[in-house]
């Protein structure tokens, strides 16, 4: 689903975030991404979402080279994407309907048939009846679960996280992480930005580990690596 | 239908949106009308800040638009002096009555030509001692100093500074012709003058215009500017910049559309307010003249000039600043 071939990003002033990242994530596999702050983890995932374009090298998914993808096409290959973010993006002077109907408002849907999408998109991570309120009025965890819910509302084939469970208790973390095991059961590609390695030690899912920018780990050989060794945190 | 999914099989709970060709095109239409009234009710949310846009729009439309009905007017008023012109030959004196007569008869049936008058020089010097106040010197003279006058006007086509004066040198060639005059200077000037004030009046009405662009797109680039996280946000799940940009254009068309009407209230009050001292000007030139606002067609163009303003300030605005807010 994802590839990464030789893939390099320095930011302008010398910054460099990641150099020749390799690996392959193929479809319907659940992923962790993990290193510390400032390792290129959100550089990684922006440039599959080509919120960035690689200094060098080449990122493919599903076989598309994202180099060659012009800048009207970048809308089309994000709704594709599921993208869910620490803080939430939602728009707050919008109803919880509304914000997780955008996508397919976006892909011109109408509200009464977008209705039948939200309300199982809701359901699935638990927002059942929460459809008239404000974000504002939701408790952190909710508003992560309304942003997860706007991300697979139209049933991307790819979902990304970032830090989804930054600002979450463990067992709210816990609750979240198992929602994005369900996806992956049912053939979603999911990868998962995070810093929390007794939450990813306790998944057992490939884990990716990149430290400096530069890819440490890319989770396949077996027993190579402990989340929570000393050396990784 | 989205780039990845093209001639790729999905596995179940993983299948890509498909939506036709046809439902696109028609939900492009639904959108467009959806936005269009989402910005209106946007509008309406912010009442004060839209309606100073608003309001400046249609008052600088206003000055344009009153001074076209000015320079209406006086080209209303320039084209009825026009008919005054007249043509007057001075004969030689030595012409024969019948030479006379076939000479007047030819003017008169010259294409160019309306209709002729003849004033003959004993009616012509009796009218002078009459008018001008010289009376008994005139009795002095020995003989009569004056030539016979053949007037001529002009038909309506023939009115025209131009071509009228390609008739008066057409007629000073005639034999029976000494001098000929056309008193078209004053005509000239007035002209020229009318010419002025309305290149002056064009000048100031585009740099207004140019003025209404530069406000709607300010007005419509702190909108923007507003919205920043939303459209962030809405670049994140997939919307292209022209769905981003629609309601902005929106907005600025219906700054336009209100503040056309504006223009129209403003310019017709404005006009009322100057008319009654047309009248009493024309009363004093013994003309009935009135002043005539705008017609339909005029309101209409006034309508399209504001909406077109509207729609271009928005439009310089979000090409610019819808593409420059990327996602972070």
């Amino acid at each position: 689903m994802i590839r990464f071939e030789q893939v390099s990003k320095a930011y302008p002033g010398g910054f460099q975030a990641l150099r020749k990242v390799s690996f392959e994530l193929p479809p319907g596999e659940l992923a962790f991404l993990t290193g510390h702050s400032g390792a290129g983890k959100s550089t990684l995932l922006r440039l599959v979402a080509l919120m960035e374009r690689p200094s060098a090298g080449r990122v493919l998914i599903n076989g598309h080279d994202l180099n060659k993808i012009t800048r009207r096409q970048i809308p089309y290959l994000r709704r594709d994407i599921g993208m869910i973010f620490q803080d939430h993006r939602l728009l707050m002077d919008k109803t919880v309907f509304d914000n997780v109907a955008l996508p397919l408002y976006i892909e011109g849907f109408t509200q009464s048939e977008a209705k039948k999408r939200v309300q199982a998109a809701l359901d699935k991570v638990g927002l059942t009846g929460h459809e008239r309120k404000f974000p504002i009025m939701l408790s952190g965890g909710e508003q992560q679960r309304v942003g997860i819910a706007r991300a697979i509302v139209n049933k991307p084939p790819l979902l990304l996280a970032d830090e989804p469970t930054g600002n979450l208790d463990p067992k709210l973390s816990l609750e979240i992480m198992r929602l994005f095991e369900s996806f992956h059961q049912v053939g979603v590609s999911v990868l998962i930005a995070t810093h929390d390695l007794a939450l990813v030690a306790r998944m057992h899912h490939r884990n990716l580990v990149l430290k400096n920018g530069e890819m440490i780990d890319d989770g396949l050989e077996a027993g190579g690596f402990d989340p929570l060794a000393e050396e990784y945190l | 239908m989205g780039l990845l999914n093209r001639n790729h099989d999905q596995r179940q709970g993983a299948r890509a949106v498909h939506i036709t060709r046809w439902r696109r095109f028609k939900m492009f239409w639904v959108n467009n009308l959806q936005q269009a009234i989402g910005s209106l009710g946007d509008l309406s949310r912010t009442p004060w800040s839209s309606l100073m846009t608003i309001a400046v729009l249609g008052l600088s439309l206003t000055l344009p638009s009153t001074l076209y009905v000015v320079v209406k007017n006086s080209q209303a008023v320039s084209a009825e002096w026009d008919t005054a012109a007249e043509i007057s030959l001075f004969l030689r004196k030595d012409l024969q009555t019948q030479e006379l007569q076939g000479f007047r008869e030819r003017v008169r049936l010259l294409e160019q030509v309306e209709s002729v008058t003849f004033v003959d020089r004993d009616s012509a010097l009796r009218e002078f001692r009459e008018t001008s106040g010289f009376g008994s010197a005139i009795d002095y003279l020995q003989t009569n100093p004056l030539p016979d006058v053949l007037i001529v006007v002009p038909t309506p086509e023939y009115r025209g500074v131009e071509r009228a004066r390609a008739l008066l040198q057409q007629l000073e060639q005639e034999r029976e012709v000494t001098s000929a005059t056309l008193d078209l200077q004053w005509l000239e000037r007035l002209q020229a003058l009318v010419r002025v004030v309305e290149n002056s009046f064009a000048g100031l009405g585009l740099l207004l215009c140019i003025a209404v662009v530069l406000i709607v797109g300010n007005t419509i680039r702190l909108a923007i500017l507003n919205r920043r996280d939303e459209i962030m946000i809405m670049k994140l799940v997939g919307a292209t910049d022209g769905y981003i940009q629609r309601p902005f254009l929106y907005t600025g068309f219906w700054y336009g559309v209100v503040g056309g009407i504006i223009a129209w209230i403003a310019t017709s009050l404005l006009v009322w307010w100057i008319s009654a001292s047309v009248v009493r000007l024309a009363a004093l030139y013994d003309s009935s003249f009135r002043l005539t606002g705008l017609n339909f067609q005029d309101m209409m163009v006034v309508w399209a000039i504001a909406i077109g303003l509207g729609l271009l300030g928005s439009w310089i605005a979000v090409r610019r600043h819808v593409a420059a807010i990327e996602p972070r």
